[in-house]
């Protein structure tokens, strides 16, 4: 059995290509890109970003190939993968 | 699509990674279930870069080589009985997971998260708990952050400070809330045979020393500033009852708060399953009550490890091969007799790990003080927005307990359902009605009702695994 190389492939933060390793979580590279704010509250616009990093409290949501509130912190990426913040539901 | 079992083992954590491993050798056939995309849990979180060759540490080398069946990335979303009543059907929900799986027996090992403690500023951006911080590096082997500034209560804090320190980041100063007094020396004689936990303690004191890592007995962040995320940070000194001293105040600069006050276990199945649940405060609140072999009060259910009170992995380990050891007996793999001899070896640990779990709870459970930090306008339910203001006018209207606080308001209502305001909705309570941190108050405040799925689902998930009515 070979060792795996850490793999680097390519996905889409809000439109801009970035460089991700396999493995990395969305909130990983979110936060490696400079992003905290992940999105904005439905009622009073305020924002959101990573709090238990777990997966239970559901405050990392940001869209991903399309699909909305998905957590960043338990979605690891795939080549191709287009990452969006700033949603607001 | 429904796949069957003799026992499911929910949570791939210590706890049900010792649970199966014990019942796999009796020969029982074994799934083991797990949300994430590996075993571990928390606890056992490996870089997500490790080579796939590389061998594993202990639990999970063994785990690997055995017959075990071990679906990742798989939610358990509910849990019933089956229309026979003899066994359990569990509602499942990943890329790779059958839409339903039912298991003569059960063993929950659901595990635990941070305790969440609000305070004026806790929403921004930067403000994460310690165990999220520990995740990240652990997993992600980065620092989701440049500086920070801990708060909280315990040992986990040190630990989690010691790895930002060797990941380059800077740790501004860990506060520690509490303030141990002289009585609690004869208390740390319970540290007796803790050998290789003191040694570790030991380690991530001298590398925060060498790092200059300011630690600060009896202060917390009270208020975080920032626009659109952490800038800033208010800490002030605390009394006895945890509450900030006026006039103490300063002002710290730092992009992340990480906050440490302790964890709570994940119960959600526990109460679904309908097993009758005690209020014990030094265990996170309401857990599960059990016997000796770690079964509920569910035939053919058990419950172990942090989801089933707080203790931490070397107890969980302990539980979980007792309630597999059990399980097994129970589907006739093992006789009564080697089942009670190997159960009986576990005694001494178990107890030693207990008591070692009740000297960390009664040392570091947060003061009353910590729960009294925010303000009317300071958001309480932070899926719903709801704010303190807001829950206090509905208990002063009549709410009595945390469902009925969640029909007025919505607290409760949103994705995270309940798990970040219920403990802060049940203190608010009891402090609204003249009974801040009385435990009979908060007993009595309750905890939400657990209702399927206790998971974000898509709606098509649902449609997709519904085959027939579940009757009343």
């Amino acid at each position: 059995m070979r060792t795996q190389m850490q793999t680097t492939f390519v996905v889409h933060v809000n439109g801009r290509p970035v460089i991700t390793h396999a493995g990395e979580t969305v909130a990983a590279v979110l936060l490696a890109e400079g992003i905290r704010a992940f999105r904005r509250t439905a009622h009073r616009g305020e924002p959101r970003g990573v709090f238990c990093g777990i997966g239970i409290c559901y405050e990392c949501l940001v869209t991903v190939n399309g699909v909305a509130n998905t957590r960043a912190c338990v979605t690891t990426v795939a080549p191709g993968m287009i990452i969006e913040t700033g949603g607001r539901p | 699509m429904n796949e069957q079992a003799e026992l499911a083992v929910v949570g791939a954590g210590p706890a049900g990674i010792a649970a199966a491993l014990a019942a796999a050798e009796a020969g029982v056939a074994t799934v083991l279930l797990d949300a994430q995309g590996r075993p571990g849990g928390q606890y056992g979180r490996a870089s997500a870069a490790a080579d796939e060759n590389v061998a594993q540490d202990g639990i999970l080398r063994q785990l690997a080589d055995s017959p075990v069946q071990v679906m990742t990335d798989t939610v358990v979303w509910g849990a019933f009985p089956t229309e026979d009543g003899a066994a359990w059907e569990l509602a499942l929900y990943g890329p790779r997971a059958p839409a339903r799986l039912t298991a003569r027996t059960l063993i929950l090992a659901t595990g635990a998260y941070d305790r969440p403690i609000a305070f004026p500023g806790w929403t921004l951006p930067g403000v994460m708990t310690a165990g999220g911080v520990q995740a990240f590096l652990k997993s992600q082997k980065i620092a989701p952050g440049r500086r920070f500034l801990l708060s909280g209560t315990g040992p986990l804090q040190v630990a989690v400070a010691a790895r930002l320190v060797e990941a380059g980041a800077e740790v501004v100063a860990i506060l520690e809330a509490t303030r141990p007094g002289l009585r609690d020396v004869r208390r740390l004689l319970v540290l007796w045979g803790q050998w290789s936990r003191l040694a570790e303690g030991l380690d991530y004191w001298r590398a925060l020393r060498a790092a200059r890592v300011p630690f600060r007995l009896g202060w917390a962040v009270t208020e975080a500033h920032g626009a659109g995320a952490v800038e800033e940070a208010v800490i002030c000194r605390l009394d006895g009852a945890g509450r900030p001293i006026a006039g103490s105040a300063r002002t710290v600069a730092a992009d992340t708060v990480a906050i440490g006050y302790g964890l709570l276990p994940s119960t959600e199945l526990t109460r679904l399953l309908g097993c009758a649940h005690d209020f014990r405060p030094e265990l996170g609140g309401y857990v599960p009550r059990r016997d000796a072999e770690m079964r509920t009060s569910r035939p053919g259910v058990f419950a172990v490890g942090d989801g089933a009170g707080i203790g931490g992995a070397e107890l969980a380990l302990i539980e979980g091969r007792i309630a597999g050891l059990a399980a097994a007996r129970d589907l006739g793999r093992l006789s009564e007799a080697a089942a009670e001899t190997a159960i009986k070896r576990e005694q001494p640990g178990l107890a030693r790990q207990r008591r070692f779990a009740a000297l960390l709870s009664a040392l570091f459970a947060p003061a009353a003080g910590l729960y009294a930090l925010a303000h009317d306008d300071t958001v309480i339910c932070r899926c719903e927005e709801v704010t303190l203001g807001i829950i206090r006018r509905a208990v002063a209207d009549g709410a009595a307990d945390v469902n009925e606080v969640k029909g007025l308001t919505r607290a409760g209502m949103g994705n995270c359902q309940g798990r970040v305001c219920g403990e802060l909705i049940a203190r608010i309570i009891a402090a609204e009605t003249g009974r801040a941190g009385d435990p009979a108050a908060i007993q009595s405040a309750g905890c939400f009702t657990a209702r399927p799925p206790i998971h974000p689902l898509p709606l098509e998930t649902i449609a997709r695994g519904a085959s027939r009515q579940v009757g009343k």
